[in-house]
């Protein structure tokens, strides 16, 4: 008699576990660590929590803190990924091709909150692949020239501006650095293509033809040239020779008048620098093509494919990207949401030196020559070896040849 | 029946206590190794169902200018860091086993850099080996001064033989580093010096800053070293690698010394054997087992370093610090390409089959485990 009660009490309990396991379907969203754990929770609170909750939908947020991607392939390979995933157009590439991302076009056209026509084309383009959409983008980035106001003020120097060419922005930092006896460098030249590419694209450089790069290019050696000629002119200087990690820190310092980043700056500056003035403009044009380039750093939502929750995903998702929770991200100054929609937004109007930069940043991405930030499914192992020949050339080891010389080789072999 | 039972428990009690370890050593590293052995044969990419391709891989590895770069950087690097970390943690062992006061502070003073963490001692090193980092700092001091410090050291040497050889003509009992003498001749070599300087006939010299890149570099060292040269920024982890590793074997030869019977150096003593000579015939012949257990665990642990070249990461060029270890990883999560699982398994178990050679040849040629044949 004893045993059989014990039976029905292990069995009872054992139900009601698998009843609320029914009832509720968890969502696993995963994705970097740091501020984005705590704009998605908070996203997840305010927008998920009270669409959500009484569909029996529930979500939570694992962050990964380092090493994003490798731990997205390992989980994904072994089966214990997430159902929604953070996608950098930079690697995206392959986790699509490799089918492990589920294609969203049917969900799209049932949904209600969110269509393709919603999103802003070139963000939507860079992840479609074969016609099919894989990502929605979650939001954006591009490059703007960062300045502080007070060097060019006492320096009596009028503040760099969307017409400028590559000529008169040396031309104004030389004055600066002129003003200061050479105590201050010019801009911050990061030795990488990341920062560099976009004056290569806007002197017209394609960074593949015929699946081949070609670095000895005269567009891409014009803007190699420039580049480095601002660190040999002493109109520039290398984050790392001041002692910074990136243009960022570097403008902390007050010792560089200039820096080329994105909108991933502004929080920095808040919390690093909150008396630093700075304003934010286009980067320049190139004199003889008249064009300015850039990159767009973007990263998607993905759907995981072996996910058993893809319709309670793609709903959280739908909340995560509806307009009220794009609004409040841009808002907030967090990031520059997807939506087109938003573009004629009043907050881009607003006088703020952290609204005004975030506009020239989302005015940035359709300005000129602009190509998504990934270089086909190469990634590091091809910008390496320009990043490589960027920083010799500038630190006086090798001539703009000789570097060039062995990048060229060295592409050519990851690219047979 | 009750002997049986009671002989039987007797033989499996061993493997009943073993097999928590067997467990774990199964699970992690038999299984791990079998799957790795298999897919080096495939063209496993993590996703897709692995197809056998034979030895292709392994072909193809050879043909790779990065696995060759990374292969060569592995055997430099191992045998360079295990020669020089063997002799200095044999030196630093004798100097510590001296019987002099506070020697326990010193001994736990030496032993820091080995229980640090290597991660945290790699930022640190990256700091001090920027272009203007304390080691260029150290360096360009060095260049200035070089002149004036090498003039003190000639007369220190010159006076202190002077001293000693005088007292030897004399056929007095001498040590060529009598305590008394030493003080004496740094007091005077310096009153020299400092008189020479002046009266301005050396001074510093006006150089420039020393402004040597460690680590973004592809530059080869010594530049005269031709096929044996190796590319700075590797030099820079073998410093930061000797130095760290050094007082952990200081230890196991601080062990040994403790074993060797004191008598030897009092028979020693009585033939008037120096300390030197000492060193040479009693201290290493003894420690001989010590040596050869440091000498392996020093190539297994150099072969295999990974950690300082992934923390380095973008500060220094791959082909410039890329080691085995390093490519396996490299290969395995290429970025944002697919991942070469295959290559990495088979880079993974050419690593294997090296360390294990690396380590038989050292075997044959210290002559180590004769005894055990006899």
């Amino acid at each position: 008699m004893k045993r059989i009660l014990i039976i029905l009490l292990v069995l009872s309990i054992l139900s009601i576990f698998s009843v609320t396991s029914l009832a509720g379907v968890e969502v696993r969203i995963v994705g970097w660590g740091g501020v984005d754990q705590s704009i998605v929770e908070e996203l997840i609170n305010i927008f998920v929590v009270p669409e959500l909750a009484g569909k029996g939908i529930t979500a939570i947020y694992e962050p990964i803190v380092d090493d994003f991607q490798k731990n997205l392939i390992n989980s994904l390979s072994a089966g214990t990924a997430g159902d929604l995933f953070y996608m950098d157009i930079f690697w995206a590439e392959y986790i699509i091709k490799a089918g492990q991302v589920e294609p969203l076009d049917d969900y799209l056209t049932k949904s209600t909150v969110i269509s393709k026509d919603d999103i802003i084309p070139s963000l939507l383009n860079a992840f479609t692949f074969d016609g099919k959409v894989y990502g929605i983008p979650k939001d954006f980035n591009s490059l703007a020239l960062v300045y502080n106001k007070d060097l060019f003020d006492v320096a009596g120097v009028p503040y760099p501006d969307e017409n400028d060419t590559w000529d008169d922005l040396e031309n104004k930092l030389a004055k600066v650095v002129e003003a200061f006896n050479g105590e201050v460098a010019g801009l911050a030249l990061a030795p990488e293509f990341a920062r560099f590419g976009a004056f290569a694209y806007a002197a017209g450089w394609e960074p593949f033809v015929d699946g081949k790069t070609n670095l000895m290019d005269p567009a891409f050696k014009e803007a190699f040239n420039w580049y480095t000629g601002l660190k040999e002119k002493g109109l520039g200087v290398m984050p790392a020779d001041i002692g910074q990690g990136w243009g960022g820190g570097a403008l902390t310092t007050e010792k560089v008048a200039a820096a080329l980043e994105g909108a991933w700056i502004l929080g920095f500056l808040r919390d690093n620098a909150p008396n630093l003035k700075y304003g934010a403009t286009l980067l320049p044009k190139n004199p003889r093509t008249g064009q300015r380039g850039n990159f767009i750093y973007t990263v998607a939502w993905g759907l995981n494919a072996n996910s058993n929750n893809k319709d309670a995903a793609f709903k959280v998702l739908e909340a995560l990207t509806s307009p009220a929770a794009q609004q409040w991200i841009l808002e907030r100054g967090l990031a520059i949401p997807s939506r087109k929609a938003l573009a004629d937004n009043p907050y881009f109007e607003k006088d703020t030196p952290e609204a005004q930069a975030n506009k020239i940043v989302f005015l940035g991405a359709s300005a000129g020559n602009v190509k998504p930030f990934k270089f086909k499914e190469y990634g590091d192992q091809w910008m390496n070896p320009i990043n490589i020949a960027l920083s010799e050339v500038m630190s006086g080891q090798k001539t703009a040849d000789e570097a060039l010389e062995i990048a060229q080789e060295q592409l050519n072999e990851l690219m047979k | 029946m009750e002997n049986k039972w009671s002989s039987l428990k007797e033989k499996t009690a061993p493997y009943i206590l073993l097999s928590p370890f067997l467990f774990g050593f199964i699970i992690f590293f038999g299984y791990a190794f079998i799957r790795s052995l298999y897919f080096s044969f495939t063209d496993y990419d993590l996703f897709s169902i692995p197809n056998w391709v034979g030895i292709k891989n392994y072909i193809n590895l050879f043909k790779e200018h990065l696995f060759a770069t990374a292969l060569r950087n592995s055997l430099t690097f191992a045998i360079i860091v295990t020669t020089l970390q063997t002799i200095f943690a044999l030196l630093l062992a004798v100097v510590m086993n001296q019987k002099i006061r506070g020697i326990r502070y010193f001994r736990a003073a030496y032993y820091m850099p080995s229980v640090t963490s290597s991660i945290v001692i790699t930022l640190i090193f990256m700091w001090m080996f920027q272009r203007q980092g304390v080691i260029n700092y150290l360096l360009t001091i060095f260049r200035r001064y070089g002149l004036i410090i090498g003039v003190f050291l000639t007369f220190l040497v010159g006076i202190q033989l002077l001293l000693v050889v005088r007292e030897k003509l004399r056929s007095r009992p001498v040590e060529y580093f009598e305590p008394g003498y030493i003080i004496l001749s740094i007091i005077l070599a310096a009153i020299i010096t400092y008189v020479l300087k002046d009266f301005g006939i050396i001074k510093p010299i006006e150089a420039k800053a020393v402004d040597i890149f460690w680590l973004n570099t592809r530059e080869k060292v010594p530049f005269w070293g031709g096929p044996f040269a190796f590319p700075r920024p590797l030099g820079a982890i073998m410093i930061l690698n000797i130095w760290t590793t050094t007082p952990t074997f200081m230890i196991l030869y601080l062990a040994g010394l403790q074993d060797i019977p004191r008598v030897l150096y009092e028979a020693a003593d009585v033939d008037g054997a120096t300390g030197l000579q000492k060193l040479w015939y009693i201290t290493v012949p003894q420690l001989k087992h010590i040596t050869f257990l440091v000498v392996t665990l020093g190539l297994i642990g150099t072969l295999q370093m990974f950690d300082q070249v992934k923390i380095i990461g973008n500060q220094a060029p791959l082909e410039s610090t890329i080691t085995l270890a390093y490519y396996v990883y490299q290969s395995a999560f290429p970025g944002a390409s697919a991942p070469k699982v295959g290559m990495a398994s088979a880079a993974a178990i050419i690593l294997a089959v090296l360390t294990l050679t690396v380590v038989l040849i050292q075997k044959i040629f210290s002559g180590e485990g004769r005894e055990l044949r006899d």
